[in-house]
């Protein structure tokens, strides 16, 4: 019983951290009707903003951590609709998919080229401490990390659900058109969803990169992950990001621990196979009728 | 006479080869309930697009309780009092009845900060609550605005057009899929408002009987330009209009 408490707090934790990455689809995915396949490397770039500011400009953690937050604001929220989203996006999904790709490979080996190709330690932020709960023993850091990504995730969906800017996002998203007309500036939101995407990525960046260190490549694993997550909780639905992302993090620790380490990796293309054929909206998915 | 509330100044719009709309002008009064009508591709809807911003015309001006507005994004309009429906269903399917036309009106109070991260009622509950009164729309208050009727949600764009309080609406075929009678629902309703509020209306629609008995004035669109306008009964009887669009 310890061992499943741990193998399951073990995967919540995790799968918490898939469900940031996760909700970024969803935002772009509302925002601009796109899938930003760069979304991996969106979570591995942060972590190397802090790294520059720890090794480069040696600051404190804490200021490291505020100039990556700053940086991913900037890189990953304003840049990335200026230069890549808002030329792409008149010539419709497909070209902005392809420049997402793109960006992709560009950020990974920028990264490899710029930092270098080994895997950087990463402070902790929650320390490497260890508690025993009813004979489990759990990683304080595992704790911290479910409790600051669910909190995030709830302040996410206070903020969408009961503040004014919430819902003319939420409008921007069910029908930009009719928004506008209404007196919403679609520009203003949509710069608002990209500077939530990026902090997102950037928190997760943040608490991710203690466990699996920084790697060029991390986004890889990750970007591949988070894609199937929000697919398989519903591509529309926050809520569903976080269910997909908490569901892969448990199944692939379960899995990991009772059957097989070998087809881990395969889990999740199980998963998303299995809900696509039963579910294609996904698990809490909303059903969208789309125009051709 | 006082200025008009919208007046309408040599617009003209080509898509490629095609002249959409060629030299249009006009001007509509306070209070006024004016129908554009004409056949399909006789540049109703591409005019509609200009004076609201959402299309650039090649050429001329559209003034607004006159200031100028050409080339003001379609947000900009809204806050100036250009209220519109939509020709296709134009709601916030995710959203209540009630949250859809609250929508409507939140953007045009408070302070920045309160529009920023205010509570989205934004006070202004009583006030939708009103219009959803006034459409007889009480009963599907709370419901979720992708679940009614083509009819019922073609109520609610009504609604929300009214709800920033605006002095001009733009109706684009707000007949359009409509049942006979919620049509006459919706007539009642609009010349009510239009009475009690004192809103110009411009109004494109093909049913004609409701665009006759609706508008105290009627513009004829064919082929970009204006081939005659005048009150409902001489546009029934002009031979130009018959032959152009009403048909013997």
């Amino acid at each position: 019983m310890s061992q499943f408490l741990q193998v399951l707090l073990s995967g919540l934790s995790t799968g918490a951290i898939y469900a940031l990455a996760a909700i970024g689809f969803t935002l772009v995915w509302q925002a601009a009707q796109t899938v930003n396949f760069a979304q991996g490397e969106f979570v591995m770039l942060p972590a190397f903003f802090v790294l520059i500011g720890l090794h480069w400009l040696h600051l404190p953690l804490w200021l490291s951590l505020l100039f990556g937050l700053a940086a991913a604001l900037l890189v990953l929220g304003v840049l990335f609709k200026k230069i890549v989203v808002e030329p792409m996006l008149p010539n419709g999904g497909m070209p902005l998919i392809i420049a997402t790709m793109a960006l992709s490979i560009l950020l990974k080996e920028g990264v490899k080229q710029f930092y270098g190709a080994e895997a950087q330690p990463f402070p902790s932020l929650f320390g490497q401490t260890t508690m025993n709960w009813d004979g489990a023993i759990v990683s304080v850091q595992d704790v911290m990390n479910l409790v600051v990504a669910l909190a995030v995730v709830a302040g996410l969906t206070f903020f969408l659900n009961r503040t004014r800017t919430g819902r003319c996002m939420q409008a921007c998203a069910q029908n930009p058109g009719v928004a506008q007309i209404l007196g919403v500036d679609i520009k203003r939101m949509t710069l608002y969803t990209f500077l939530i995407n990026a902090a997102l990525a950037a928190l997760a960046s943040f608490l991710i990169s203690p466990i699996y260190l920084a790697k060029f490549s991390n986004g890889e694993t990750l970007g591949l992950v988070a894609f199937i997550a929000a697919i398989v909780g519903g591509f529309n639905q926050i809520r569903g990001a976080l269910a997909g992302g908490l569901l892969i993090g448990v199944l692939d620790n379960l899995t990991a621990t009772y059957v097989t380490t070998e087809y881990r990796a395969a889990l999740p293309l199980v998963l998303l196979i299995i809900i696509i054929l039963w579910r294609p909206q996904g698990l809490l998915g909303v059903d969208e009728g789309r125009k051709v | 006479m006082s200025a008009p509330v919208l007046a309408v100044r040599d617009i003209s719009k080509t898509f490629g080869g095609i002249r959409a709309v060629d030299g249009v002008s006009f001007e509509v009064r306070a209070g006024e309930i004016l129908g554009l009508i004409g056949p399909n591709g006789s540049g109703k809807s591409t005019l509609f697009n200009c004076i609201l911003g959402q299309l650039r015309p090649d050429r001329g001006e559209v003034h607004v309780n006159s200031r100028a507005v050409s080339g003001r994004r379609a947000c900009e309009l809204n806050k100036l009092g250009v209220g519109r429906t939509f020709q296709q269903l134009s709601v916030f399917p995710q959203m209540s009845v009630l949250d859809n036309i609250i929508l409507a009106g939140q953007e045009h109070t408070g302070t920045l900060l309160s529009r920023l991260f205010g509570k989205p009622d934004a006070g202004l509950t009583a006030q939708a609550d009103q219009l959803i009164d006034f459409f007889r729309l009480r009963h599907l208050r709370d419901e979720m605005a992708g679940s009614l009727s083509y009819g019922q949600q073609k109520l609610v764009d009504a609604a929300m057009a009214f709800m920033a309080g605006p002095s001009l609406v733009l109706l684009d075929e707000p007949a359009g899929g409509v049942n006979l009678t919620m049509l006459a629902g919706l007539k009642e309703r609009l010349l009510t408002y239009n009475r009690e509020h004192g809103t110009t209306f411009v109004v494109i629609e093909h049913n004609m009987e409701f665009v006759m008995s609706l508008c105290t004035r009627i513009i004829v669109l064919a082929e970009g330009r204006i081939i005659a306008q005048g009150p409902p009964e001489e546009i029934r009887a002009n031979p130009t209009v018959i032959n152009a669009y009403l048909g013997g």
